[in-house]
């Protein structure tokens, strides 16, 4: 059986790299003049890769192997998209990619000390509101969210790594399968959410306020509370319609981005010529215009992917992206403890949900709002955090097949 | 199994929909939002491939050029060789003022980014074609030409359908404009009273008059089981609620039985006709000729109206109406519909205007294959009607559509309207025995339909039958 399975990885691992050597010789080849540098960033990139793999492997004895498989395959797509876009970019997420996949062994293996720690739920919760009180006071703004924080050279966006807190928070919160004090609990949520709401970054709102709705289910198995939930949101939803132009905005943009291309529809409607551009098969890689759709290289790069690999890849993508979150509940149904469980079910829901989100946006069939395609998007936050948590969920795969391995012996 | 797995289990079934409907919503734009999309003329792709690309060109059904594309020193010209009679028709397509008529609803063809065989796209990317398709109409320009030059520049609008398939054959909109001069006369055309920017075939709303007898005369032969044997005693005027509707002047008053009403246009028959059908009736039979319904043709087509009657002095609107007057409006397009009805046993063809599309391999697309829009009357009371139409230009007031030896039928109208001397209108279709070309003429405020209208559709069905001989 072992063996028949490190087949199968490693054959899918030779494929990814198939294609990267593919991908980034014909992008070489096409700059005028030629230029190998791209090529050279896949050498790196797969390099980081391979040595990732084995190394994770050889450190951890019974690692998730597909985290790191699909997620780097992921990347490896978002990489090729940022080579077309801008070659600075993609030097730079070559970069921050060693640092994820580095990331992502260190909290692998951290991960079973951690839990260890039996960490006060409210302290996590401190630490997710203090990661977002701190953009507000000394952040700066970009793309219309003040969630940025900047340290020397390098920008840093805390709310990626409150994500990994808020997790551990509700889980930590929720782990005796009830809510201990309803007040308390509505009071941190709303905290959080409304802090992110401060500093306008409406989809990382959003994001937070439905895992910690999913994550209160799963535990109390209440489903009138995710009702109630829901309902407040819509109730909330249509207040911000009216009180915030922003909103309005990006609603009315949703609605009928035709009757205003030049203006408010103009991001959503580029988007939405680049996916129809690319049809069934795609115009084939370097033949698009990711140049015509604003903020491609982080909100919008799906759209860019769609029109070049078309609807074959946009839909393959979306079942990889299906496949993680697949991975993730499976982690999670293996599981003993309430708290793990809850931990790798926020951990997952987190993540899925942060990419129905974006793609949903892109391709008009929610509001778009404005968060990163994990893995695939241009950032170093929001690579090296994503690949934190999945650092978590292969941490916790670990405990499982500890606590099945007790069973046995 | 644990409650907190059986949730666990469930919110992945959740997952399973979200994903699921990502995959679905993208399926969907593939199928219904794509095409729309990249012919949009916000996006910017179509930019940039026109600037590459050699805009096809647009041939008559003789294989006459009416517009093309010829490199010039410092780039591309489209030049338009239909004149002012293919003005409204064919449009326009410049970087100042964008796109109309047949230049903008071709616009995907033209530029060749309509195709979606992805076999044929590559074939193209490897012979490296920067060229779009050719595009060959329905119309024949010297009938469009013939037909244009009768107008004398007067306003006015003549559309020709070969009834049995819904070709186009001619749709002159007077005056025109010649498109090469776009740009430089932009500000007098469009300032201009006449309105020559406006394709009044398909966008011009008239009260059609009495050629709107056709239809009341279809719901009343098909609703009044002894209408032909009737016969109605009329004074030469008729009150509805004491409100006067006469015939013409010169009608005399009598007896008269339908055919001989139709014939002679007599209003105050047809308004108690009318009356008899009823609302109901007649509202039913104007939306089986396509009143209130959208007709989907290459150029955007008005939709007729033929009112809801409101619930005060509702015999008035209808007795009205049934003489096609009141809130009724109707454009040619409408009328040569319903012409081309009657010429073909009752069936609507759905009119195109492109016979074929020719990429740069030479490959031929057939577009818009004939098909039956539908069914507004059955074949025997299109028989009656052809025969009662027949009679209009044999003896009663169409006798300037006579052609010598061939039957026509036809039907007159004087529309009255607050702008003026009635708008003369005339439709009919010829041979009537095998139709091959149906009419439909109005001439703006010009006065009565049988002298004004009648010799202008006489003259073009005459050319179009003499080229088929």
């Amino acid at each position: 059986m072992e063996s028949r399975e490190e087949a199968i990885y490693n054959k899918s691992l030779a494929a990814m790299a198939l294609v990267g050597f593919l991908s980034f010789l014909l992008l070489s080849i096409y700059r005028k003049p030629v230029d190998f540098l791209p090529f050279y960033g896949a050498l790196a990139f797969l390099t980081v890769v391979f040595i990732g793999y084995f190394f994770t492997g050889w450190v951890i004895a019974n690692s998730d192997k597909f985290l790191l498989l699909i997620s780097s395959f992921l990347a490896q797509l978002g990489l090729i998209m940022l080579c077309r876009i801008n070659l600075e970019l993609f030097k730079r997420q070559v970069m921050f990619f060693g640092v994820g996949v580095a990331f992502f062994i260190l909290v692998s293996f951290f991960t079973k000390y951690l839990l260890k720690l039996k960490i006060a739920p409210f302290f996590y919760w401190g630490a997710t509101v203090v990661l977002l009180i701190l953009p507000l006071l000394f952040g700066v703004e970009k793309g219309g969210a003040k969630n940025w924080l900047v340290f020397g050279g390098f920008t840093f966006q805390p709310s990626e790594l409150a994500k990994v807190t808020f997790a551990f928070y509700l889980a930590g919160a929720l782990k005796n399968g009830r809510i201990t004090s309803f007040p308390r609990m509505i009071a941190e949520i709303l905290a959080v959410v409304g802090l992110l709401t401060l500093s306008k970054d409406l989809g990382g709102a959003m994001l937070f306020y439905f895992t910690a709705l999913i994550v209160i289910f799963v535990a109390t198995s209440r489903i009138d509370l995710f009702a109630v939930g829901g309902g407040l949101f819509a109730a909330l939803g249509v207040l911000g319609y009216n009180l915030f132009d922003h909103v309005k905005v990006r609603i009315e943009a949703w609605l009928n981005p035709w009757q205003d291309v030049p203006g408010r529809g103009y991001q959503i409607a580029q988007s939405l010529f680049a996916i129809a551009e690319g049809g069934y098969f795609g115009t084939g890689l370097g033949l698009g215009r990711p140049d015509f759709i604003p903020a491609v290289a982080t909100d919008f790069i799906f759209s860019a992917f769609a029109e070049e690999f078309g609807f074959l890849g946009a839909a393959a993508v979306v079942l990889m992206y299906f496949l993680l979150v697949y991975r993730g509940i499976r982690i999670a149904l293996r599981l003993r403890e309430n708290f793990e469980i809850l931990l790798a079910v926020g951990h997952t829901v987190m993540f899925g949900m942060q990419i129905f989100t974006i793609i949903g946006g892109v391709i008009k069939l929610i509001p778009m709002t404005g968060v990163t395609l994990p893995f695939m998007s241009y950032g170093g936050s929001s690579l090296v955090m994503s690949f934190a948590s999945l650092g978590v969920l292969n941490g916790l795969w670990q405990r499982a097949l500890e606590d099945e391995d007790d069973d046995e012996a | 199994m644990t409650r907190l797995k059986r949730n666990v289990r469930l919110v992945f079934i959740m997952f399973c929909g979200l994903f699921l409907s990502l995959l679905g919503y993208l399926t969907y734009f593939q199928v219904h939002e794509r095409q729309k999309l990249i012919e949009s003329s916000y996006n910017r792709r179509l930019w940039e491939q026109e600037e590459s690309i050699m805009r096809g060109t647009i041939y008559d059904s003789k294989g006459r050029v009416l517009a093309k594309t010829v490199e010039e020193s410092g780039g591309k010209k489209r030049v338009y060789q239909g004149g002012e009679a293919f003005g409204p028709v064919i449009g326009y397509s410049t970087r100042k003022l964008g796109r109309a008529g047949l230049e903008q609803a071709l616009n995907g063809e033209l530029l060749g980014v309509s195709q979606q065989d992805p076999m044929m796209i590559l074939r193209q990317k490897v012979l490296g074609i920067s060229r779009g398709n050719d595009v060959y109409l329905t119309i024949d320009s010297e009938l469009q030409n013939k037909a244009y030059q009768l107008f004398r520049g007067r306003r006015g609008a003549l559309v020709a359908l070969e009834p049995n398939t819904g070709a186009v054959l001619a749709l002159v909109s007077s005056p025109g404009y010649d498109p090469n001069f776009i740009e430089q006369k932009w500000e007098s055309l469009y300032k201009n009273e006449s309105s020559p920017l406006l394709n009044r075939a398909v966008q011009g709303l008239y009260p059609p008059g009495s050629t709107f007898k056709i239809v009341t005369l279809a719901a009343a032969l098909e609703s009044i089981p002894d209408i032909e044997f009737k016969t109605y005693e009329t004074p030469g005027y008729v009150e509805v609620n004491g409100r006067v509707i006469r015939d013409y002047e010169g009608f005399r008053p009598g007896d008269y039985d339908i055919k001989r009403a139709f014939s002679l246009s007599s209003n105050s028959v047809f308004v108690k006709v009318g009356l008899e059908v009823g609302k109901e009736r007649l509202f039913e039979k104007a939306v089986d000729f396509g009143f209130n319904e959208g007709v989907s043709f290459e150029l955007p087509v008005a939709i007729s109206r033929f009112p809801r009657f409101s619930l005060v002095g509702d015999d008035v609107e209808l007795g009205e109406a049934s003489i096609g007057q009141g809130k009724i409006l109707a454009t040619p397009f409408q009328m040569a519909m319903v012409a081309s009805a009657v010429a073909s046993g009752g069936r609507i063809m759905k009119p195109y205007i492109v016979k074929e599309v020719v990429t740069p391999l030479g490959e031929v697309k057939n577009i818009s294959p004939p098909s039956v829009l539908k069914e507004a009357i059955d074949a025997i009371t299109a028989n009656k009607i052809k025969e009662y139409m027949v009679d209009v230009v044999e003896n009663g007031t169409g006798q300037q559509a006579r052609i010598k030896g061939v039957k026509v039928a036809g039907k007159t109208g004087s529309a009255e309207n607050p702008h003026g001397r009635p708008h003369a209108w005339f439709v009919g279709f010829a041979p009537a025995d095998s139709p091959k070309i149906a009419v439909a003429v109005v001439v703006e405020n010009a006065g009565s339909g049988g002298a004004n209208a009648a010799p202008i559709a006489r003259e073009v069905m005459w050319q179009y039958l003499k080229g088929l001989q």
